[in-house]
């Protein structure tokens, strides 16, 4: 992979006491957080909790109904979708297609932005090359888009993600449709380019993927942010088991430096009993 | 039908079309009579247009009509007359139309083939519509297509010297690239009314370099439906006359106001049911609106008779046995061209069809 | 740059690519559209050529270097040159211009609705128009000159198809659902509003309307040609530098925007110019529906997916057929023309359905 550009490295964007608010519902309730470049952001929180609203208010898919984005300190809205692309690249939790496009046409399609900034064809083709590389999606390149898998359909999708080269990465849930050996790797990968300087922020269900390698874990619950800081600052069994409801034990991890959750084993007669 | 499509536009256009298509002045002609006698032209190859003596057979279902029997030359022929060429007429735009050779005459529509085949001319005729199938010989012809879809170059294929038609014939663009390619293009009106006929043997005979046969057939024409005419206003019942334009289940509609069927009921001493109630042109036949109208006649083109399965048929539609013509089965059918052409066999239609509807006039 | 460059070439290995197979289908590929090109022309000579009117090559070639004041010594009569200047060569014209526009608007809309069911009908462009032409119709509009009857269909379609987008339209965004059900509410609208129209015809105006709504191109001429080549030739000459906007397009609209296509402007200069060429081909030829619809899919199944190949591609292809079926039309029961859709449709359905099943075997699906 190239390097993200110097001059955008010391930026990232920011949410500014955010609100969404649908007819009576408040999404998002004065939400603020910040992903600064060279950290992996990890999203976590129960269902409902306001994740992919506050992803797609990041995004500009959803305009906030107060509160500001701060995209390299410029409000998100100054920006127009080419620059943006050239900032930012998001992975939607799914991306169906209708028509029969080569994986490597998809992968390619994440050059877009680039065009006509005379980039070499023959760049824009490692650096599609080397995306499909490095999500094992190489030897995809000819088949047709939809006839693939859904986690190899997400693995793709993160290689045109990846083809970008953005520097602000946002994730939603980039790990739901894959194995194990997948996971561990796009999370890998998503770290391996904030060490290199871009801001990632990822959607996780996964705690325990969170841990292992997020830089900063941010808790949100009923549209609000309950805790951001460290793994070790936030998953703790005490917040976790107040914001998922349900009893979650932690302890180091065996064989790295992180938290290992370990939530109870579902029991009927238990969680009745405890009310 | 005929195509493939996906449009909301497909559901109109197709109802439209069938609307259109078994609309009355687009008549086809069918013959139940042959002309009247007329002249000799000095043409050799005439052989074929003898006339016919005309008796007035096919019709009515219940009715047993009176039949008119006819034969005997009314006009007086111009023998040895040629055609006086080139000739100026107007089309019914009140455009000049030029013509100077009708040696290679396409007839457009049904009721201009019958029309100078009745003149004697129709060896002249090369070719005609699909709606032209009366006299035989017209429905013989080489056929250029139906009336309302004509090819411009199949048209100039055939080597026209002239076309006639009425003002069914088109579309307008192709009688356009006609007019642009040379041949001369007249288009006669065909208003219903039973004027008509007369006026549009004049104009074609006048076209045809032939006026004075024209004109004595003209007038036969006019005498025998005047003779109908003074024939039906002795008639003491003035019956409530249906007439319904039906193609199968999906096209059912009674005619009203200002439909061609209107001008002949009346002429043969009817009320028009659809116009007395109200209806105007051709609205899908409602039972309710069937039953308010009350006829004691249904009046019907003897294709759309078949095309419900016969009288039984016609009983099968809702409301139609509510009312007092279904009620005694009073179904009179004809011919399209026959019935609605105004060609020069009108005459006799309407003595047929004042019978039929009268029977203390029998 | 070193690493990259072994990568590069580990995905080649992988793929196959740079192997003499991936070569010969990009080759094929490459001459896709020379092919059709080539193609184009045979039809539209061929078409030019073969008529009722009898007229050899020679004529043909007499008579058309004639009109440009070159004399042959070739012999041929007045409406000989009148059938073949007058009737056939604006009849060709007109139908490859309304083939390609009707195809390449198709392509472009179904990439814009990701719906490979779309064609120009979906946005209310038709019924619109019918509502115009069959309004003028019945108003006595139609009496102020030739120009009124295509012009009110022309302004129906567009008007009908900003209605739409207008609608659809919220907070500065039309979702493509939205879109849609507001096309097919709109649509409903427009055929309401023709029906009531032709219920209140009289005989005649019944007459001139389904002249109108039956798609055909008998009534071409160098003024009507002329009056719609502008809008059909721009449109459909513009439409291939979006080709890569329609691929981002399809991984879906916020996806698009992601990657720097300002979606709802993409979205509105795309919709007017297919409503533009849209409109044009059914003001002068009433709405031939096959070609908009099948055309992309049949290009799609040679050429695959991606928009820069298949606009222009769908744009000669429909151009070809179309003039192709209208050759059948007016040659296989001549002087008799038979009806243009009945050609479309039994011609192209049965081909269709064989690229379908084919296509089945092949890969699997559909998508």
């Amino acid at each position: 992979m190239r390097q993200p550009q110097r001059e955008s490295i010391q930026c990232g964007i920011a949410a500014q006491a955010v609100t969404v608010q649908v007819g009576t519902q408040r999404l998002l309730a004065q939400l603020s957080l910040v992903v600064r470049p060279g950290e992996v952001l990890a999203l976590a929180g129960p269902n409902g909790a306001g994740k992919s609203t506050l992803l797609r208010v990041l995004a500009g898919d959803l305009a906030p109904t107060s509160g500001v984005v701060l995209l390299d300190g410029r409000p998100l809205t100054t920006f127009r979708a080419r620059e943006l692309a050239l900032r930012r690249a998001v992975l939607p939790q799914q991306t169906v297609l209708q028509f029969a496009f080569a994986a490597r046409e998809v992968v390619t399609m994440g050059r877009h932005p680039h065009l006509g900034r005379n980039t070499p064809a023959e760049a824009d083709e490692a650096i599609v090359a080397a995306a499909m590389l490095k999500t094992e999606t190489a030897t995809l390149a000819a088949r047709a888009y939809p006839s693939l898998s859904g986690g190899e359909q997400s693995r793709v999708s993160l290689a045109r993600v990846l083809a970008q080269e953005a520097p602000i990465l946002l994730l939603d849930e980039p790990t739901a449709a894959l194995d194990l050996r997948h996971q561990q790797m796009v999370l890998a990968t998503a770290r391996e380019l904030a060490r290199a300087g871009a801001a990632v922020l990822a959607i996780m269900h996964d705690l325990n993927l969170a841990a292992t390698y997020a830089d900063q874990v941010a808790l949100l619950a009923h549209g609000q942010l309950v805790a951001v800081g460290r793994p070790w600052q936030v998953l703790t069994a005490e917040i976790l088991s107040t914001v998922f409801d349900y009893p979650i034990m932690v302890m180091p991890h065996p064989t790295c430096d992180c938290p290992l959750i370990i939530p109870a084993a579902y029991n009927t007669s238990a969680l009745l009993s405890s009310q | 039908m005929f195509r493939v499509r996906f449009s909301r536009l497909t559901a109109v256009a197709c109802i439209a079309w069938l609307l259109v298509a078994c609309g009355s002045s687009s008549a086809t002609p069918t013959g139940s009579a042959g002309p009247v006698a007329t002249t000799t032209p000095t043409r050799s190859s005439v052989g074929a247009t003898t006339p016919v003596a005309a008796t007035v057979t096919r019709m009515a279902g219940g009715a047993t009509p009176a039949v008119a029997t006819r034969g005997t030359s009314a006009a007086s022929p111009v023998v040895g007359a040629t055609p006086q060429l080139p000739v100026t007429v107007s089309d019914k735009d009140g455009r000049p139309v030029t013509i100077s050779d009708v040696s290679r005459t396409i007839a457009l529509t049904g009721d201009v083939a019958e029309i100078i085949w009745a003149l004697g001319w129709g060896s002249s005729v090369i070719a005609t519509d699909t709606s032209a199938i009366y006299p035989p010989e017209a429905k013989s012809a080489p056929k250029i297509g139906y009336m309302r879809s004509l090819s411009a170059e199949g048209i100039l294929a055939l080597k026209p010297t002239v076309v006639i038609g009425n003002d069914s014939a088109g579309p307008p663009a192709v009688l356009e690239q006609l007019r642009g390619a040379g041949v001369p293009v007249l288009i006669i009106a065909n208003p219903s009314s039973l004027d008509t006929p007369a006026a549009k043997i004049r104009t074609i005979a006048t076209a045809m370099g032939i006026p004075a046969t024209g004109e004595a057939l003209a007038r036969q024409t006019q005498m025998e439906i005047d003779t109908a005419k003074a024939l039906a206003a002795k008639a003491t019942s003035k019956p409530r006359v249906a007439f319904l334009n039906l193609r199968g289940n999906q096209v059912q509609q009674l005619s009203g106001k200002g439909a061609p069927a209107q001008a002949v009921i009346e002429a043969a001493g009817g009320i028009d049911a659809g116009a007395a109630a109200g209806i105007s042109g051709y609205k899908p036949l409602t039972p309710e609106g069937l039953v308010t109208s009350q006829p004691e006649v249904y009046l019907l083109f003897t294709l759309s008779l078949e095309s419900v399965g016969g009288v039984d048929g016609l009983l099968a539609i809702p409301g139609v046995t509510e009312t007092p013509a279904g009620q005694q089965r009073r179904v009179l059918h004809y011919e399209d061209q026959y019935l609605l052409g105004f060609g020069p066999r009108t005459g006799k239609m309407l003595h047929e069809l004042t019978l039929a509807l009268h029977p203390e006039l029998r | 740059m070193a690493t990259v460059k072994m990568q590069a070439q580990q995905v080649e290995a992988v793929t196959g690519r740079g192997s003499r197979l991936w070569w010969l289908a990009q080759r094929r590929m490459a001459l896709f559209l020379p092919f059709l090109v080539v193609l184009l022309v045979a039809v539209a000579l061929l078409s030019v050529g073969r008529g009722a009117v009898a007229l050899s090559p020679a004529q043909v070639l007499a008579i058309l270097l004639g009109k440009v004041g070159v004399g042959l010594d070739i012999p041929y009569t007045t409406q000989q040159a009148a059938v073949l200047w007058n009737i056939r060569l604006p009849r060709v014209v007109l139908s490859l211009l309304v083939g390609g526009g009707l195809a390449i608007a198709g392509a472009t809309l179904q990439g814009i609705f990701r719906n490979p069911l779309s064609d120009p009908g979906l946005i209310g462009v038709s019924s619109g128009a019918a509502v115009g032409a069959v309004g003028a119709i019945l108003f006595g509009l139609t009496a102020y000159g030739a120009f009124v009857l295509p012009m009110a269909a022309f302004g129906g379609g567009l008007a009908a198809t900003l209605v739409v987008y207008g609608l659809a339209r919220q907070g500065g965004r039309a979702e493509v659902v939205t879109l849609l059900l507001t096309g097919i509410a709109v649509n409903a609208i427009c055929g309401a509003l023709t029906g009531f129209l032709i219920f209140l015809a009289s005989d005649a105006q019944l007459r001139s309307i389904v002249f109108w709504s039956f798609g055909s191109l008998g009534g071409a001429t160098w003024t009507t040609t002329f009056a719609v080549a502008p809008l059909i030739l721009v449109g459909t000459l513009m439409l291939p530098r979006w080709g890569g906007v329609l691929n981002l397009l399809a991984l879906g609209e916020q996806e698009a925007r992601h990657l720097g296509v300002e979606t709802e402007r993409m979205r509105l200069i795309l919709i007017v110019i297919t409503a533009l060429i849209t409109g044009a081909a059914v003001a002068v030829c009433g709405t031939i529906a096959f070609v908009g619809l099948v055309v992309p899919h049949l290009v799609r199944l040679i050429a695959g997916p991606d928009h820069r190949t298949l606009l222009p591609a769908s744009a000669l292809a429909g151009a070809i057929l179309l003039t192709l079926a209208d050759l059948v039309a007016r040659t296989i029961a001549a002087p008799v023309e038979v009806p243009l859709g009945v050609v479309t449709a039994l011609a192209g359905g049965p081909f269709f359905l064989w690229l379908l099943y084919r296509t089945r075997q092949a890969h699997g699906g559909w998508g």
